[in-house]
């Protein structure tokens, strides 16, 4: 897949989520706001509430969103028949474009109203797709190959030396400055705590737009040309980056290994609960259009 | 093995729990003992939603009406539909599950429109608990249920029994409770007519309070004859037919009057009372009521209150009576019980001679004496009121006015001998033309008689004729000749006077001579 096109899908479905949201929202807006006792008297509520027509499509699209999103990311990544179909980032972003999507249809369905058994299926939705955005920064945080696999530390070690390299040999770039990219504040040999995981990165973040300031400096002082300029300020980026996640690499670690522990079980939670919500609602009649 | 064991006993708690969690919300207040996984199936049926059945079979109440082809409920606005269309639930313990538009409610879609009156009325002024009598549907909190069409089961019956309950509607509507504005008093026993169309009806149908509470009498009520609702101000005078002479249109508005029986009234019409028409004694109309006790009522004082009593009250009848005025029925023996009491020629006299007197009659007078009437025709001849003569009736009497009884022997001049024979007016009336002479008359004897001597005695004799006469007799029977100069005796003795005295006449005047110059008896003989 192209660059481009890869973008557009992302724009695109990114639109697709803002736009739902918004549009759910505005059409829906007056009913959702109206205190629990004075919805059934609203004009909408026959369309609007969880057993009405647009109510329930919703709660239906939205699980099969979410149950698709989930199964072919399961099956790309765990089913070996599958594992070389495509790139799992795509695969991932694919899984988070639905996972969004379905919730947001879902929380509509809902149509805001949080009681019941359905809620811990609700609210073990929500916590799985909060989990999956942390689970996305963290996962983020992690050095991966174009494949998306892991680097081990060695790689990345490697790779670092080879920014490096093609900093100064292509570039010229002065060694003070390369090694000023190696600088850092925090204590490479510490691990970093979980806890103080956010704070570090913002920490270095801050540190980093520093050391890009003054390397833009000098190469502007130095009159390097704007494409050139650009590349090397793209590679100093990288190099930080890098050295930013092989900093957090085992802190990362440690909690993307945690995050499967949390993320899974509250899917499969709501999806226990979804499934014995749908027997119900089958069972007492709310069969939708069917 | 024991693992899966555990994780089967952990779903199996777990789905218990689950199953309890699966309502979508809490009932409302009405259906909260249905809360539970248990009773689920009291409202939905398995695979079908929930089911109208299933609400008639416990809203009972509802079903009956759809049943009955009442209220609302059997209306073509809810006829085919779901009741969960309307009534929600799972909306939590405060939800409405009945809720409309009160003020927008189409009343009569429950077949009781709601007009008049009733259109004005709060929905909770008629659907409160008092007015139901169910008692299960007493017991809540707001129904719209229970009521029954029949105006008695809001409306208190006012008449308390007296009339049906069933038929309100015959008089009243929803309109105005009162006064009942379909009720035709024409339809009834009593129809209304002339001025008792606008008669106040409580004027006949009268409040009262009954069993503590306001009543109006609308049964039972006489109405037989007017007396029964009238006060007969005659008394029953003129009996109980009063439309003998009243009409309808009103009570001071009479009828036959030509036929009227005066007699029945306190006033008869007698004499010329019986020729006059009403409007001469009732002038102001019939219906004004007449004083009647005395006659100056009606009629004018024609003696201008000189007869009316001490008290100023005129008693007519003393000598009027119906058949006239004139004559008057005052007669001498009335006459003779007053002070002036008439006696003699005033029995003859008309009573217009006394009464009518500078052309008005006149029948009170101060003093009753003659001269009230008569002329005094003696003036300054007579002094009255002395003892001698006390008043006219000193002389007078009543039976003619010329008889004259007068005791002469209380005045100066006793009536003696011849004296007592002449009449009155020889003395007193000499002459017709001159005045009557009492007082100016003296005691001398040429007052009354004439001097036959021709002033012979005048000197000497004057005033004392009865030297010689006496009112016995005129003429001298016994004279003392030997008085005078010329004594008689002898020879003269045989002599009659004559002889001596012989009559002569001297200028013109002829009379016999008495008093001699020369008494010598050559003065006689010769």
């Amino acid at each position: 897949m192209g660059k481009k096109l890869h973008s557009f899908l992302i724009i695109f479905a990114s639109l697709i989520i803002i736009s739902t949201t918004l549009i759910l929202f505005y059409f829906g807006w007056d009913y959702y706001s109206l205190p629990l006792k004075e919805r059934f008297f609203h004009p909408n509520h026959d369309l609007l509430k969880s057993s009405g027509l647009l109510g329930h499509g919703l709660g239906i699209v939205g699980t099969i969103l979410m149950v698709f999103g989930v199964t072919i990311y399961i099956v790309r990544k765990r089913v070996k028949k599958f594992q070389r179909l495509g790139k799992l980032k795509y695969w991932l972003e694919f899984h988070i474009f639905l996972t969004l999507l379905g919730p947001i249809m879902v929380l509509f369905h809902t149509a805001f109203r949080f009681g019941g058994i359905v809620s811990i299926s609700f609210w073990s939705m929500v916590a799985v797709v909060l989990s999956g955005i942390i689970g996305r920064f963290i996962y983020l945080q992690i050095p991966r190959s174009i494949e998306g696999n892991e680097l081990s530390h060695d790689e990345m070690n490697k790779l670092n030396i080879e920014l490096k390299i093609k900093l100064k040999e292509k570039y010229q770039l002065e060694s003070e400055l390369i090694s000023s990219l190696d600088e850092n504040s925090i204590n490479k040999m510490d691990e970093i705590k979980s806890s103080a995981i956010v704070k570090t990165i913002f920490i270095d973040v801050m540190e980093t737009r520093r050391k890009i300031s003054a390397i833009n400096k000098y190469l502007h002082k130095n009159n390097i040309p704007r494409k050139e300029r650009k590349e090397i300020l793209k590679i100093s980026k990288s190099k930080l980056l890098l050295s930013r996640k092989i900093l957090l690499l085992k802190t990362t670690q440690k909690l993307f290994g945690y995050w499967h522990v949390f993320h899974l079980p509250f899917a499969i939670i709501m999806l226990v609960i979804m499934v014995v919500h749908v027997g119900v609602a089958v069972t007492f009649g709310y069969k939708w259009i069917f | 093995m024991n693992g899966i064991k555990y994780k089967i006993l952990f779903l199996f708690f777990i789905t218990q729990y689950l199953f309890a969690q699966i309502s979508p919300g809490d009932l409302s207040n009405a259906h909260k003992n249905l809360e539970g996984m248990s009773n689920c199936t009291q409202c939905h049926v398995l695979g079908d939603n929930v089911d109208n059945k299933k609400c008639l079979d416990c809203h009972t109440e509802v079903n009956e009406l759809i049943k009955s082809n009442h209220g609302f409920h059997s209306s073509s606005d809810v006829k085919g539909k779901e009741c969960s269309e309307c009534h929600g639930e799972h909306f939590g313990r405060d939800f409405d599950v009945i809720r409309f538009d009160e003020d927008k409610f189409d009343h009569s879609k429950t077949k009781f429109e709601l007009t008049g009156k009733h259109s004005e009325t709060k929905c909770e002024e008629c659907h409160k608990t008092e007015f139901i009598k169910i008692k299960k549907l007493k017991e809540r909190k707001k129904t719209f249920l229970g009521l029954e069409t029949s105006c008695v089961s809001c409306h208190s019956d006012f008449h308390q029994g007296t009339l049906s309950s069933d038929n309100c509607v015959d008089c009243h509507n929803t309109e105005a409770w009162r006064p009942a504005p379909n009720f035709l008093h024409n339809n009834s026993k009593f129809k209304l007519v002339g001025a008792h169309k606008k008669v106040d009806c409580e004027k006949c149908h009268k409040k009262e309070i009954r069993n503590n509470e306001e009543f109006q009498k609308f049964t039972g009520l006489k109405f037989s004859n007017c007396v029964s609702c009238h006060t007969d101000i005659h008394k029953g005078k003129f009996g109980t037919n009063c439309a003998e002479c009243h009409t309808n249109i009103s009570f001071k508005n009479v009828k036959n009057l030509k036929s009227f029986d005066h007699s029945k009234t306190r006033f008869q019409l007698i004499g010329k009372h019986k020729a006059l028409t009403c409007n001469e004694c009732h002038t102001k109309g019939i219906r004004v009521k007449l004083h009647f006790e005395n006659c100056v009522d009606c009629h004018s004082d024609f003696h201008k209150g000189e007869l009316a009593s001490d008290e100023g009250t005129t008693d007519c009848k003393a000598c009027h009576d119906e058949h006239g005025f004139a004559p008057s029925k005052f007669t001498i023996e009335e006459h003779n019980k007053n002070n002036f009491k008439l006696t003699g020629g005033h029995f003859a006299v008309p009573c217009n001679e006394c009464h009518f007197v500078d052309e008005n009659w006149k029948f009170k007078f101060s003093k009753t004496d003659c001269e009230t009437c008569h002329d005094n025709v003696h003036k300054e001849t007579l002094k009255f009121g002395t003892a001698v003569v006390e008043d006219c009736e000193t002389c007078h009497t009543t039976t003619a006015w010329s008889s004259v009884s007068f005791e002469h022997s209380k005045t100066e001049f006793e009536l003696i001998g011849k004296h007592a024979d002449v009449s009155c007016s020889k003395c007193h009336f000499k002459d017709e033309k001159l005045p009557h002479q009492f007082v100016s008359l003296t005691q001398n004897c040429e007052s009354c008689h004439t001097d036959n001597h021709n002033g012979q005695f005048e000197e000497k004799y004057k005033n004392n004729c009865s030297d010689c006469h006496s009112p016995i007799e005129w003429a001298i029977e016994t004279f003392d000749h030997s008085t005078t100069r010329f004594t008689i005796d002898g020879a003269h003795e045989n002599v009659n006077c004559n002889e001596c005295h012989k009559e002569i006449e001297i200028d013109v005047n002829k009379f016999v001579q008495y008093k001699f110059e020369d008494v010598s008896c050559k003065s006689c003989h010769t």
